[in-house]
Parts: structure tokens; sequence; C-alpha cells
């Protein structure tokens, strides 16, 4: 097994490319805007980063996608995560869009590819991931929406909530990925019997909610809907009956390792931001860098990204290794050098370690600036509503990747909801 | 179908160029380096051209230092082929032999109908480069230009001059220098990028080119830079002040006049 630093000069130019063209579309004053405005998110900002191709990048090129690798795809996120620090952009277009787009692509098939995802990808329509229930959102044996079979078609009934995206989907067209019951919750394993499908917004018998009022990433929306007797083809089941439980677990993942990328350009973002900031400004004669209480934090802050960057980045790779000796779900063949379970702890260690890294690095800073932080003449304050979302909850909360970490180390025999 | 030859300069990033306050030398050790703005706009004009009348747009760049992703970058926003001239005695080297050595390039590279450059680099900013190529290869040049057709054997551009526009053709072929004004260069997506990376690339040698090493660089050069300093950043730290901003303005469009910054 080789480690090897280097980028590439493919990903070199990919992420100059990203750069270039967040420097003149996504400056701090259009971020500010977005902000400051809300949703729904701004249809050009998402029809650029898709001209580029870096939305969904890790689609195959035969399905409409660019076909690179989570390791670039990573470094795509953690440049829009710099630019867009509020993680409205990276929330919307790297976690749902491409962790669940690339997912949703490798179960689905070619109707769902050619209507919904081929279009996503040209930043046409909205694709997204509908889990959470009223319920609860990491407690599987909580979800409560059934599907039941009729002739060649599905009935489906249930509700889904804090689910990003919605008003978007519903502006542009696209739908959702959702998780249903297909058979009842069977004891002691409450994720059999669970199947999934590809839901079209537009479904007759989907009613979409109110979106709720977020303290944060305010460009993207946050709703849920309604499924009252939608009746959906088989062909938009994803994968085989009673399999959504696992299929869902893997666009967690994928998800997850883009929200930790995206934090490591945040904090990136916020350092960039503090050290002149804290060079120039004076209390008592001396630059606030002088003072060990704002140095000191600022080395250890720095230390952790660069932790958290290596972190990810081994992630995303150990991730492509998995993927390419697996190969596509069709011809599914066992994954040698890491076992999924292997990936999700560190998936779960990177997705625990980066919002949690962003919100303090983002704490700090409006703490180092004073007053100044607090206002919303600098990035910070947004960046810190911004990223406790993904703290609280958004592609599974803090605790919950905790508990993945400790199911590795200890075994299931520990896990608390068994 | 025309074939259009782009000069491209890799060029220091110069908004990352830290100065040292205490001697007022440029650090650009650790500036990125990228295409010379200028070059880009070249290189955006050349790709358009040919998306309109087909031909081939050919990148060609002189280093001293290792500019092959930036000539990746090239081939990404379109060109067809890269050539990279490379040597590490050409640091230093005036546009005289800079000139000479881009000649050498075009004459082996061989027939071509347009050269574009940027009307000056970013970091040197001689704007000397593109017209004496022209003179050592024979052909017009026709510089600062903001607009650019091709009719026939002719090429028609439009000059942006200080206080004027002005209209010149002239018959291929013919090097054209061009101005931040011409275009919005493209940012290439990752298929270009990806496509790029199977395009023809030609690194050469200086003994490829038939040019002696002591005929470059400093040695070669009839100019040599001695030093560069940061301008002084000193203010004068005049007040303007007045009882009201008529007042204000009054003194502050006299202290204007006196310092010969204005006229009456």
């Amino acid at each position: 097994m080789v480690f090897d630093f280097t980028e590439t000069e493919t990903q070199r130019l990919v992420v100059k490319s990203v750069k270039d063209w967040c420097e003149r579309n996504l400056t701090f004053e259009r971020v500010r805007e977005m902000d400051d405005k809300g949703h729904p998110f701004p249809k050009e900002i998402v029809e650029g980063l898709c001209g580029l191709r870096v939305v969904m990048g890790t689609v195959p090129a035969e399905h409409g996608g660019s076909g690179i690798d989570w390791l670039t795809q990573g470094m795509i996120a953690e440049v829009i995560g710099y630019y867009d620090p509020t993680i409205a952009t990276a929330a919307g277009l790297m976690a749902v869009e491409t962790g669940w787009g690339f997912t949703l692509d490798r179960y689905c098939n070619e109707t769902v590819r050619e209507k919904y995802i081929k279009p996503a990808i040209r930043g046409e329509k909205f694709v997204g991931i509908a889990t959470t229930e009223p319920g609860g959102g990491s407690d599987v044996a909580a979800f409560k929406s059934t599907a039941k079979k009729d002739g060649n078609e599905w009935i489906i009934n249930g509700e889904k909530t804090f689910i990003s995206g919605t008003e978007e989907c519903k502006k542009w067209g696209g739908g959702y990925w959702i998780n249903v019951r297909t058979g009842p919750i069977q004891p002691g394993a409450p994720h059999r019997n669970m199947t999934s499908f590809f839901l079209p917004i537009d479904a007759e018998g989907v009613e979409v909610q109110e979106p709720y009022r977020d303290a944060g990433r305010m460009a993207i929306s946050t709703g849920g809907f309604k499924m009252k007797d939608v009746r959906l083809p088989d062909e938009y089941k994803l994968g085989e009956e009673g399999k959504g439980f696992y299929y869902t677990m893997e666009g967690f993942d994928n998800a997850r390792m883009m929200i930790a990328a995206s934090c490591v350009g945040i904090i990136q973002r916020i350092i960039d931001e503090a050290v002149p900031y804290i060079t120039e400004r004076k209390t008592f004669g001396r630059p606030l860098a002088k003072y060990e209480a704002i140095q000191f934090e600022l080395a250890e802050l720095y230390r952790e990204m660069e932790a958290l960057k290596l972190m990810t980045r081994k992630t995303t790779w150990m991730q492509d290794i998995r993927y390419k000796e697996e190969g596509m779900p069709q011809k599914i063949s066992k994954a040698k050098t890491f076992k999924p379970t292997d990936v999700a702890g560190w998936i779960s260690m990177i997705k625990w370690k980066g919002p949690s890294l962003a919100l303090e690095a983002a704490r700090k800073a409006m703490i180092w600036f004073g007053a100044a932080g607090y206002t919303k003449e600098y990035i910070l304050e947004s960046a810190w509503r911004g990223v406790m979302s993904y703290v609280v909850g958004a592609e599974g909360g803090l605790n919950i990747q905790k508990i993945v970490v400790a199911r590795e180390l200890l075994g299931r025999d520990y896990v608390p909801y068994k | 179908m025309p074939r259009i030859i782009v000069c491209l300069k890799q060029a220091v990033d110069v908004n990352h160029i830290k100065v040292d306050p205490t001697t007022r030398r440029l650090i650009t050790a650790d500036a990125p380096k990228k295409i010379s703005d200028f070059d880009k706009n070249a290189l955006e004009e050349a790709v358009r051209i040919k998306e309109k009348l087909q031909g081939e747009v050919v990148a060609l760049t002189v280093s001293a230092e290792d500019a092959k992703t930036t000539l990746r970058e090239a081939l990404a926003m379109g060109a067809d082929k890269a050539y990279l001239v490379t040597d590490p005695s050409f640091q230093d080297s005036d546009a005289l032999i800079t000139s000479h050595i881009l000649a050498q390039a075009v004459k082996k590279i061989g027939s071509f109908d347009l050269i574009l450059c940027g009307e000056a680099t970013i970091d040197s900013y001689s704007a000397q480069v593109g017209p004496r190529l022209a003179e050592r290869l024979g052909i017009p040049v026709i510089t600062y230009v903001r607009k650019l057709s091709l009719e026939g054997n002719h090429v028609i551009a439009e000059r942006s001059l200080e206080d004027r526009f002005e209209v010149a053709k002239a018959r291929m072929p013919a090097l054209i220098t061009v101005i931040k004004e011409i275009n919005e260069p493209r940012i290439p997506s990752l298929p270009d990028i990806l496509k790029a990376s199977k395009k023809e690339f030609v690194t050469w040698s200086l003994d490829e080119l038939g040019v002696s090493k002591e005929k470059v660089g400093i040695t070669g050069s009839s100019v040599q830079i001695l030093e560069v300093l940061a301008p002084k950043g000193e203010r004068k730290q005049i007040k303007i002040e007045g009882e009201n901003p008529h007042e204000i303005a009054e003194n502050l469009a006299k202290a204007l006049i006196q310092k010969g910054f204005a006229r009456r």
C-alpha cells in the first residue's frame, strides 16, 4: 500500500477551475446576499457549478457524470466550503446532490437516470434525500411510511420531514430518494423490510409542506412532505426490495464525506479571515496575534484542520478503493482491502470531527474579532450558524457518529439501540 | 481554417506576492504560478476563432521552470496542442532573448496564420515580446487589440489607444497582442481537464531549437534587472479641512491642482 500525498495534475487543475469559478461567482458579497435573502438556492450557482461538471462528478461518465474519484470530489468540496462557509452550497450540491445522487445512480434504473439524474447533473433538476420522519431520523425503527404492491405499482403513504431542498425541488423539478416499509417491523431487526424508491416531487399525492425557518445555511430550504396514496411504478424502486437500509447507509457514507471535506474548506477560510485581522488589530498597543490566548488557539485550530484534512483524504481514498474492488452493484464482488464497515467507521470520525471543528473555529474566531465578529461584516457568524446544522443532525447527528465509531471498536453487542 | 499559435507566459500570480517591509524586496517564492492574465485572453480569443471557423490552436510557452500544469490548463481551455521550450538557463532572459527563443520555436512549429499574445505579462510588463517576435518573423503586428475578426486572408483588429479606437487591417500571417477587454476567458470544466491529459504535449530543449546556452539568460540579455523594489508607501498625510462640504471640496480641488494632479 503506497501512500502518496502529491496531488495529481488533474486534481490541481480541477481545484483551480473550481477556485477560479468561485472567485468570480461565490464572492463574499454574493454569499452574504444568499444568506440574507434565503432560499430558494440561486439557480445560476447550480448551473455554473454543474457547467463545470463537478456536481455528482463521481457518477460514471457512461451515466452522464465525469467519473472522477471521491478523493478528487472531496477536494472540490473543500473549495466549495471555503468560498461558501455558510455551508449552503456544499449542503445542496456536494452532500445532497453529489453524495446521494451518486448512490441513487448506482441503484436506480434507466428511467430514473434519464428523467432525473442526468438533468440534475446538468443543473436542470434537483435530486435529494428524504429519510427522516416525524418520529426520527437515525432511529430507523421509528419509520412509519409504507409502500404496498398493487400490480406493477406501489402505493406509498407516510411523511418525511427535515428534508433539504424541498422548495428548490418543487421549483426546478426533480425528486427524492425515500425509504419506506414494504413489510412488517421485525423485532430486533427494524432495518429489514425497508425498501428505497425514487419519488418525483410532482407525483400525485405528494403534498410539500411549508419550509422551516432555519437558524443557518439560509440559501437552501429545509422542509418536508406528506405522501398520500402516491402510486409509483415498480421501475422507481431502487435496487432490491427490502435492502433499502443498506443502500441508505451507503448514501449517508458518501454525503458525510462531502460534509467533512467542505468543513476543511470552511476552517481554512476562517483561518484566512482571522490571520490578517488578528495581526492588524491592536489592543493595549499590541496586535491581537501577540497574545498567547489567541495565537495558541490559532495554532491548535490549524493543527486540527490539517488532521481533519488528512483524515478526510484518507477516508475518500478508502472509499475509492472499496468501490473499485466492489464494482457496480449489478456485478458486485466482495471488497478485499476495506470492508464497508471499516470505511463507515472512518466516515463517522470525519463527520463527527468536521462540523464540530468548523463550529469551534467559527466560535473562536468570533471571540478573537470581538463585537466585529458578531456582525454580518464578516463571514464568521454565518459559518457558525450554518455548520451547526451538521452538528445537530443533518446527515446523522454528532452522537450517532460516536455510536458508529464505538461499534467498530467494541462490536455490535455494545450498540445502545439493541 | 486558421492555424493559430498562442504565446503564453507562466507568470507569478502577483496577487500573492509579499513585500519584505524592511528591504522592500518582493517575496515571490511562495506565490503560485499561472498563465499570465492577458495571455489567457489571447488563448480565449484563439479558441473562439477556432470554434467559429475551425482550424487549430497551438499553445507555446518558453520557461526556465516546469510549466507543464500551466500548459495543461491551456489545453483544457481548448488548445489542441502544446509546446514547451524549457531550460533553466532561460532565467532572467529579457524581451530580446525571449522573442528570439519564441521565434525559433515558431519556425520549428511550422506554418501558421496568426500569432496571438497578451499585450504584456502581468509580472514583467515590458509589452515588448509580441512586437519583437513579429519583427523577427517579418510579419505585421497589431497591438492593444480589443476586437478581432478574420476576413479571407486578412485580420481586422480594433485597437484601444489612450484617447481613441483605431481599426487596423493586416494580411495574414500576422501577430496580434490583445487587451483584457477583448473577452472573459473560460474556466475549463472537469471533462475539459480530463480530455486535456490526452492531448499532444511536446517539450523542446534549447539544443532542439538550435539556440546556444550562452545566448540566453543574463549572459545573452542586453537588459539586466538590477533590483525590483516595492514603491515606498509613505503618505503625505495632508488634511483637507473646511467649514462646510462646499469649502472642503474647494480646498481639495485647490490642493490637487497645486500638486499637479488636476488642471483648472
